[in-house]
Order: C-alpha cells, then sequence, then structure tokens
C-alpha cells in the first residue's frame, strides 16, 4: 500500500482489530510492480520519516512513543527495500543488460535492514506479540530474497574475493556457493531467539512464533545440505518444553512441517523409531488434500516401516500417490516374493532416485526380509516329518546348508561360497529374522521347531 | 623390515609403480593391507633407499636465492633480485613499452613517472597471472591512456548520484586492479622502485632520473621511491581514494603475492593479514614441495612435516593459488596423515581436495573419493555418507578405488563379514590405513555374529580365516584379548573356539567399538 493517507487508515484499523495477518500485508514485498511502484514513487528518502511520523501519530494511538518510532522506522526500511527490489525486478526482466550488479544481493541486504528494525522493534519498541504476523512475512520473504541473491551470484560466476579469506588456512570455494542462504540462516536464527527467548507471560508472548521461524530454519538447514545444524534448533525447543505453549495449540500447518522435519532428521540419524513416531503425527495432521506433502511424508514412513516392522505398503496406498508406486512398487515385490536378486537389481535400478532422497540406505536393509522370505520358503518347501501317533505333524527344522545356498544363487546363477552363506545365515539368526543355529561341522541348520522364521506364521 | 610385516614387498619398489606417473618422488609410502591387528601406530616405518637418489640435491643449505636462481621463471616484482638476472621478456612486451614511449603517444597530463609506475603494474599483473605470453600486447592500451580512463572514472564518482546506484562504481573493472596496485606498493616500497627494471634500460633511462615532467603539480621527484606515493598523492587529490574508502573494504583484501625466498617456515595461525615478506610464492612452494618430500623419506619425522605441509597450505591459500600444484600439496599431505593415522588433518586435507576437484582441476579424484567413503564409514556419518554417495556419477561408481569402497560401505551394511574382509584383504591404494582403523570393531561385530548363530563349537581356524587374521595364534590373542579364556579348547590338537558358551560376551566390547568414533577435526 502506498504511502498516502489510506496506509494510515489501514494501519490504523489493522492496529485497533489487532489483526496480525491485515498489518502484516502492509510489509509484504509480494505485490504487483505497479503497487510497487505506487508505494517507491508515494514518498522520497528525505521526507519519508516525517510524513510516517506525523501520520501514525495522527491516526493511532500508540501507548507509547518508543512504539511509534519503531513502526516509523519499520515502514521507512520497508520503503527503501522496496526501491532495491524494483531495481532488481526491472533489471531481472532486462534479459539484455547482464548487468554487473548483483541487484538481488542488494535486494537481501535491504530486506535484511527491514527484519532488524522489526526485531528492534519488538525488543526495544514493546511491539505487541500479535503482530508477529509481520515478522513471519518479513522472514518468509528474507529467505526467498536470499536464495534468489545467491542464484543470481552463481549464474554469473561473480569472484567474491572478501577479506575474511585471508585469513582462514584452507580455502572452500563451496562455502560461497550459498553464501546470502547461510547469512540468512543466521538472521532467522536472530528471530528465532527474539520469538524463543521472550520472558513475558504466554498470552502476551512471542514464543508462539517460535516454530513458524523455526520450520524456516529448517528448510533452510535441509537446502544447505546440513540438516544436522538442526539439531540446535530442535534442542532449543526441547529445552524450553515446559514454558513453551502446548504443541497442540500451534496452527496445525506449523505442527505438521514440524513434524515433518524432526521426522527426517530422526530418519537420516537411523532413529526409526522415533521417526517413525514423527513422521506418523506429521501424516495424521497433514491435511486432506495436500498431496505434495502427503507424498513427502509417504517418501521416509514407508521405508521406516520397513525397518521398525517389517511391514510393506499396500498396494491400495501406493495407488494414489504414482510416484511413490514407481520409487518402491519394484522392491516392495521382491522382498515380498523373496527374489534376491531382482531386489539387487530393482535397488540399482532406482539408485539414483533414492540416493537423491536420502532412502537408499535405508531401502538396502530391505534385502535381510526379501532374504528371510526367500529363506522361509526353502524351509516350507522342506515339508513335514512323518508325523507321529496322534501328534501335529513337524516341519523338517533340519536344513543343510547346501541347499539355502542353491536358493540364494538361484536368482543371479551365481556360485556363492559356502562360507559366505554361512554369514548371511548368521547374520539373520543375529538379527532375529530366524530362530536356530548353525551346525558347522555337519554343514547344517537346525531351526527353531516353533517359529523358526518369527511373525510370519512359521 | 619389520618382522611384523612379513608379506609385503619392500615399500621402496611398491612406492614406484604406484603413483609414479603424477610426480617422481612420492612421498608416501604404499601399503600392503597390515595383516596384524592392534599394532600401534608409532612403529618405525620401512626406511627407504636413500643415497642414490637424493645424495647431492639434499645439502642442508640450499638457499633461497640459489634455488631462485635455478628457476626459469621470473622474479615478482617486488623481489630485490639481482640486476644482472636474465629475465626473458617478450618481444611483445619490448615492443609495447617502446610503443608507450613515441614521442607523438605522449600525454602531456601525464607525468613520465606515472607512466612508468602503471606499465610495471600492468606488466607485473600479467607476468603473475601468467598471461605475459598470450596477451595481446599489440591491443593493449597505453599506460597514458589508462591513467587518463582512471581518472575520468574517478571524477565520475565524485558527481552525486541516486541512491540505488551509490554503489554502481565499487563493482567498475577499475577498481581492482587499483586494489593491487595498492598491495604490490605498500608490500615493499623501496625495493620496488629500486629494482632495476629491463625497460628502464632503454633511452627513456636518463629522462626519468632528471625528471622533465611537463606537468608541475607534484613536487620534484628526487628519489624514484617517492614516485609512488606521489602519485597516490595525485589520486587522492582527485578524490579517487576518498570515494573508495566509503564503498569498499580496506585496499588489502586482495590476494597477497609473497615474496618470502625461504624454503621452510613454521606453521603460525594467522590472526592478521599475512605480509608478503612472509608469504612464499608458487615457485618457492614447488621448492618447497620436492625438498619436504625428501625430507619425508629420509627423516619421517611427521610432526616436521605436518608443520611445514600446513604453512604451505597457508601460503597457497593467502595467495589463492588453485592449481594443479595446490592440489598436489593437498594430496601428498592427505596420504602423509593418513599414513601417520592423523585422521584431523587428513579430513582437513579431504574437504579442501574435494573443492579442489570440483573446481576442474587435475589430480586423483577417484582415489580420495574413495577415501573419503572409507573415512564416513569409519566415522559412521550416515549424513555425510548419504551425500558422498548423492555425489557420485556413473563413471565414478565404476572406478576400481571407488567401487571397492563402496562395496566395503555395503558388505558392513548388510553384515556381510565374509566379504568385508575378503574386500580388506585386497584394498587398493593407501584405503587399508583406513579401514585398518575400524577392522577392529567390524571383528567384534563378526564374532559377536558367530557366537550368536554357531552352536557347540567352530575350529579356531575357521574365524582365523573367517575374520582374515594372521595367524591362530593373533585370532586366539583377539579373543584373549576380550576375555574369552573359557571359550579355546584344545581337542587333540585341533583348537576349538566354543561358541555355545559365549553368551553375550562380545557384546559389550561391540557396542564399546562402536560407540566411540570421535575424532578431532570431523565435518
Amino acid at each position: 500500500m502506498d504511502f498516502s493517507t489510506a496506509f494510515f487508515q489501514e494501519f490504523s484499523e489493522a492496529y485497533s482489530e489487532r489483526d496480525g495477518y491485515r498489518l502484516a500485508r502492509t510489509v509484504t514485498p509480494d505485490l504487483p510492480t505497479d503497487k510497487l511502484w505506487k508505494i517507491w514513487k508515494s514518498q522520497n528518502a528525505h521526507s519519508i520519516r516525517s510524513f510516517l511520523k506525523r501520520g501514525l501519530q495522527g491516526n493511532v494511538a500508540f501507548a507509547d512513543h518508543e512504539e511509534l518510532q519503531g513502526w516509523v522506522e519499520v515502514y521507512a526500511v520497508y520503503w527503501n527495500a522496496v526501491g532495491e527490489i524494483l531495481v532488481a525486478l526491472v533489471s531481472s526482466n532486462d534479459d539484455k543488460s547482464k548487468s554487473s550488479e548483483l541487484v538481488w544481493t542488494r535486494a537481501y541486504q535491504a530486506w535484511t535492514e527491514l527484519l532488524n528494525a522489526l526485531l528492534r522493534g519488538y525488543q526495544n519498541s514493546k511491539f505487541k506479540n500479535w503482530t508477529i504476523i509481520c515478522l513471519y512475512t518479513v522472514c518468509k520473504h528474507l529467505r526467498i530474497f536470499a536464495m534468489k541473491a545467491d542464484d543470481e551470484r552463481n549464474s554469473n560466476n561473480f569472484v567474491d574475493d572478501s577479506p575474511a579469506v585471508n585469513f582462514q588456512d584452507d580455502f572452500d570455494p563451496e562455502t560461497n556457493k550459498r553464501q546470502k542462504l547461510e547469512d540468512c540462516v543466521r538472521q532467522l536464527f536472530k528471530a528465532f531467539n527474539v520469538c524463543q527467548q521472550d520472558r513475558a507471560a504466554l498470552e502476551e508472548s512471542r514464543k508462539w512464533g517460535s516454530y513458524y521461524i523455526a520450520n524456516l530454519l529448517l528448510k533452510s538447514y535441509f537446502k544447505l545440505n546440513s540438516a544436522s545444524l538442526s539439531k540446535n534448533i530442535l534442542k532449543s525447543l526441547h529445552a524450553g518444553g515446559k514454558d513453551m505453549p502446548d504443541f497442540s495449540a500451534f496452527p496445525k500447518s506449523q505442527q505438521v512441517t514440524f513434524k515433518y522435519h524432526e521426522g527426517v532428521i530422526a530418519f537420516l540419524e537411523e532413529n526409526y523409531a522415533h521417526a517413525e513416531a514423527c513422521l506418523t503425527d506429521a501424516w495424521n495432521g497433514c491435511h486432506k488434500d495436500a498431496a505434495k506433502n502427503k507424498e513427502l511424508i509417504l517418501t521416509y514412513l514407508i521405508p521406516c516401516h520397513l525397518i521398525t516392522s517389517h511391514t510393506l505398503p499396500t498396494e491400495a496406498l501406493m495407488k494414489q500417490y504414482p510416484r511413490l508406486q514407481k520409487l518402491f512398487l519394484p522392491l516392495c515385490r521382491c522382498i515380498k516374493r523373496g527374489e534376491l536378486h531382482k531386489f539387487d537389481l530393482a535397488l540399482q535400478e532406482g539408485e539414483d532416485e533414492f540416493v537423491r532422497r536420502r532412502i537408499y540406505l535405508t531401502l538396502e536393509r530391505g534385502r535381510d526380509i526379501a532374504l528371510r522370505n526367500l529363506l522361509r520358503k526353502v524351509f516350507t518347501a522342506r515339508g513335514v516329518e512323518e508325523a507321529k501317533e496322534g501328534e501335529k505333524p513337524v516341519r523338517r527344522t533340519r536344513v543343510p546348508v547346501a541347499e539355502f545356498a542353491a536358493a540364494i544363487s538361484l536368482g543371479s546363477q551365481e556360485k556363492i561360497d559356502i562360507d559366505e552363506v554361512e554369514c548371511l545365515l548368521a547374520n539373520m539368526i543375529y538379527k532375529g529374522f530366524m530362530k536356530g543355529y548353525i551346525s558347522r561341522q555337519h554343514g547344517m541348520v537346525v531351526l527353531s521347531k516353533s517359529g523358526a522364521f518369527p511373525g510370519t506364521g512359521v | 623390515m619389520l618382522p611384523t610385516w612379513p608379506a609385503a614387498p619392500p615399500s621402496g619398489a611398491q612406492s614406484s609403480t604406484g603413483y609414479a606417473t603424477s610426480y617422481s618422488a612420492p612421498a608416501y609410502t604404499a601399503v600392503q593391507v597390515r595383516q596384524s591387528f592392534g599394532q600401534s601406530y608409532s612403529t618405525p616405518q620401512p626406511s627407504y633407499p636413500l643415497a642414490h637418489t637424493y645424495g647431492p640435491s639434499h645439502s642442508p643449505s640450499p638457499s633461497a636465492v640459489d634455488i631462485a636462481r635455478n628457476v626459469n621463471l621470473p622474479p615478482p616484482a617486488a623481489a630485490s633480485e639481482p640486476a644482472k638476472t636474465k629475465i626473458d621478456w617478450p618481444d611483445s612486451v619490448r615492443r609495447y613499452v617502446q610503443r608507450a614511449f613515441i614521442p607523438a603517444n605522449l600525454d602531456s597530463s601525464v607525468t613520465r613517472a606515472e607512466m612508468e609506475t602503471k606499465l610495471k603494474e600492468t606488466i607485473t599483473q600479467a607476468n603473475e597471472k601468467g598471461v605475459l605470453n598470450t596477451l595481446d600486447w599489440d591491443m593493449m592500451p597505453l599506460p597514458q591512456h589508462m591513467i587518463r580512463e582512471e581518472r575520468a572514472r574517478a571524477l565520475l564518482t565524485l558527481q552525486p548520484k541516486q541512491p540505488a546506484q551509490a554503489q554502481a562504481p565499487a563493482h567498475a573493472p577499475g577498481t581492482k586492479k587499483r586494489k593491487s596496485w595498492d598491495l604490490a606498493d605498500g608490500a615493499a616500497p623501496t625495493s620496488s622502485s629500486a629494482t632495476p627494471y629491463p625497460w628502464r634500460n632503454g633511452p627513456g633511462r636518463l629522462e626519468h632520473r632528471v625528471s622533465f615532467s611537463p606537468d608541475k603539480r607534484d613536487e620534484p621527484l628526487k628519489q624514484s621511491s617517492k614516485f609512488n606515493r606521489a602519485d597516490k598523492r595525485l589520486k587522492r587529490h582527485e578524490g579517487e581514494y576518498t570515494t573508495q574508502r566509503e564503498e569498499t573494504p580496506p585496499p588489502l583484501d586482495g590476494p597477497v603475492v609473497g615474496t618470502c625466498q625461504n624454503l621452510e617456515k613454521r606453521f603460525l595461525r594467522l590472526t592478521a593479514a599475512p605480509k608478503p615478506d612472509q608469504v612464499r610464492p608458487p615457485y618457492i612452494l614447488r621448492q618447497t614441495l620436492e625438498l619436504l618430500k625428501k625430507r619425508w623419506k629420509k627423516d619421517q619425522n611427521y610432526s616436521y612435516i605436518c608443520d611445514q605441509f600446513k604453512s604451505m597450505r597457508q601460503d597457497l591459500t593467502v595467495q589463492r593459488v588453485r592449481d594443479e600444484f595446490t592440489v598436489e600439496v593437498y594430496e601428498i599431505h592427505a596420504r602423509i596423515a593418513l599414513e601417520k593415522g592423523d585422521l584431523g588433518e587428513y579430513n582437513q586435507c579431504q574437504t579442501q581436495l574435494k573443492a579442489l576437484y570440483k573446481l576442474g582441476l587435475k589430480g586423483k579424484p577417484n582415489e580420495f573419493t574413495a577415501y573419503r567413503i572409507l573415512y564416513f564409514i569409519h566415522t559412521a556419518n550416515r549424513t555425510e555418507l548419504n551425500n558422498a554417495l548423492a555425489d557420485l556419477t556413473a563413471a565414478e561408481k565404476k572406478d576400481k578405488a571407488i567401487k571397492h569402497a563402496l562395496d566395503v560401505r555395503s558388505a558392513l551394511a548388510l553384515g556381510n563379514y565374509h566379504r568385508f574382509f575378503q574386500l580388506y584383504n585386497d584394498t587398493p591404494n593407501m584405503g587399508a590405513y583406513l579401514m585398518d582403523m575400524f577392522v577392529g570393531r567390524e571383528r567384534l561385530a563378526a564374532l559377536c555374529n558367530i557366537c550368536r548363530a554357531y552352536k557347540t563349537d567352530v575350529p579356531l581356524r575357521f574365524v582365523t580365516e573367517e575374520l582374515y587374521f594372521e595367524s591362530d595364534l593373533e585370532a586366539a590373542q583377539f579373543i584373549l584379548d576380550h576375555g574369552g579364556q573359557e571359550l579355546l579348547q584344545d581337542r587333540g590338537g585341533t583348537v576349538m573356539f566354543l561358541t555355545g558358551k559365549a553368551n553375550n560376551l562380545f557384546e559389550g566390547a561391540r557396542a564399546k567399538a562402536f560407540s566411540r568414533v570421535d575424532i578431532k577435526g570431523q565435518i
């Protein structure tokens, strides 16, 4: 909204109604270009502050002079940032003049100023906590501008020779690539602390903003490929646990996003039980129409189930998500049928995609289940002993290692060393997929009479 | 040869086949898989044949100047070289200089001193960038023109501007040049102007001493050392410096150009911008590397070598030298660190190497990618391992060393210790040094498996073979070390391992071995 009397009216109404979302719309950069132009042209650098001060003073009854000053500053900086954004928009539309300037970097920097003005407002100028939506808007766009600035710099191949490089013993060109996003993470972390460490009573606290900012941070960490750094955020939120509002009191969207990220972090650390719990929460809370989000959750939840409970997704579930079906179905079929060699091939086939999604190492462990199913087939194929008088027939529990070896090399037609087969069998026994023992002297596996393959009914 | 390494061939012979293609004097020991577990890393390394290779060149005091003279590279501008040092300036450069001083081209507003400074700056820069021979000197703007342009630009910056454009000149192409000029000036103010350059030997030499500057704005230029200062003052006068100060960081932010001529230098962490006279330029560092390779072979003094390599890496970094030589330095340091089990230092090199290879520099990327994977297996860093896998291309996956590392990973992930120990016995390059670090814990894991799965007993020989112990004795020792006295039984000449009685004997040790992976400098 351009800075005229209408602006003061809007601000004053939003302020008296304590409508954070309405107020946040006055600090958004997400406007059509002509609207931005109107804002930019409505004032000039010389008079903007006095204009804002007069207008806000006349229209809004601030409890505090500090607060007035704070808002004047926020809007003055916002106005300036709009100017930079316009420069960036104009020159990025204008392809042929690959300007020597990093316009988005400047837009990012101007927007950082806005974040700082806003944070100062919360820390020094007694901004009310319901206005936290403004902080959401500013933070969200800060991240967008940071990514644009990084893309711009990388595509133009700017050599950034910042003096700090001189002081290091080694250099790392990689760090420059996502320089602005890294800076953005630092800025967001400041915002996170301003929210998280507010000690006001809960109803007036900025702690309500913690999860929104935390989610932005988590997203950024993932983008930076440093999901491990997210631990700090999780720890900080955990440590402040009892002073925080109840997690269920936060907006559902924030809960789901947070649980998803928490789940994926646990997943990457192979803490599958915790990952399963978080992802299940996210799954249950996810909006029914958010197909993309549900697909993301399932991408990790399905491998989780494979590990924790050795269960495969039903075909009905996968039908709803064609991409997941393509991703998982071949593997699932091989596991189910105990086709060891085909499993290897399917894993190889999808390797690139699995690795990209960071699920390869988890899915690879599905081989154990495929192997278990194969061995189980060998066991059942041997049939039962002659039943004794009046007793239930019992399965033949003594299986030569050579039979297992034959089964394992059936698919690939490659001969396998008996010692290696024993090693695989030992693993099955050790991991609890199979009950029994190997007798090396006799080249025999002696399986348990009751439940040789736990959980499979034999 | 050490008695504990009976199978290893003489390492001198081995090393010459490994990497002989990349450099003449390899500075690492090629390694056979170490058959003995639990041997400490401080055991003396196999000695090298010395005399024939390094006899003459290893005199302890090769003076820096001697070496500099032997090198066929021109010295940097600021270095105080004896006048007779012959520098072979290309003809095109000579023509360029001559062209600048043709009377028709002279500009009355540009003093001779300014021209000479500019010339020196232009040529030195071209030399440092290594484009001396490739630049089209005939098309190069003359120094007087450059100076005039600079002045015009400086004037421009003085004019009032819209805030949105105020910083634009900071990105102008001219500024960078100026920075390095400042640097060269600040680096060696006296020696630089005292150095006689070839182009001063021409007919212009006398004039410049007497200085018939048609423009008398400056004080009489009696000492050549004042030329630069005067020039600077002139620029300041025109407002160039004031505008620049406001917009860019201090002028010293370009890469340093080293002038230090010592081969050896102790490593010190920088706390301020490095001084050029304490930084060795690349052509000296090349000498240093050769020296260090020899030293390493001769003395095997790791703390000395590591320190020297660190200072070398630092010198390269501050000068922003990122070329194949840089790669070589990091590769060699990484191999030496690996050999000595200094994982912290190794890891730093590895991180750098990854970045350097990414720049497209040649080296042994596959060898080090393989190490990288093995390293992440050792540190059990799932996230990084995932990232490393994601970075691999199809061609890399087929590389022998990388494929080996991937197979190791897969074998361990599936608990296939049989396969793992086969791979351990057949490790390319120096990967065995890395595998040595986790083979102990994998033996424990395998032992746990065996104890759970095999009933009553197995021959000790089976354990020896499956877990690649060098002898039954060593296998027995391993079992005894973990409290398995009760589990070994001599049965008519065959030692049996009573797996049935082991229960969970090795579980504690196994859990402990897997929990303790803490390495300094880990990413």
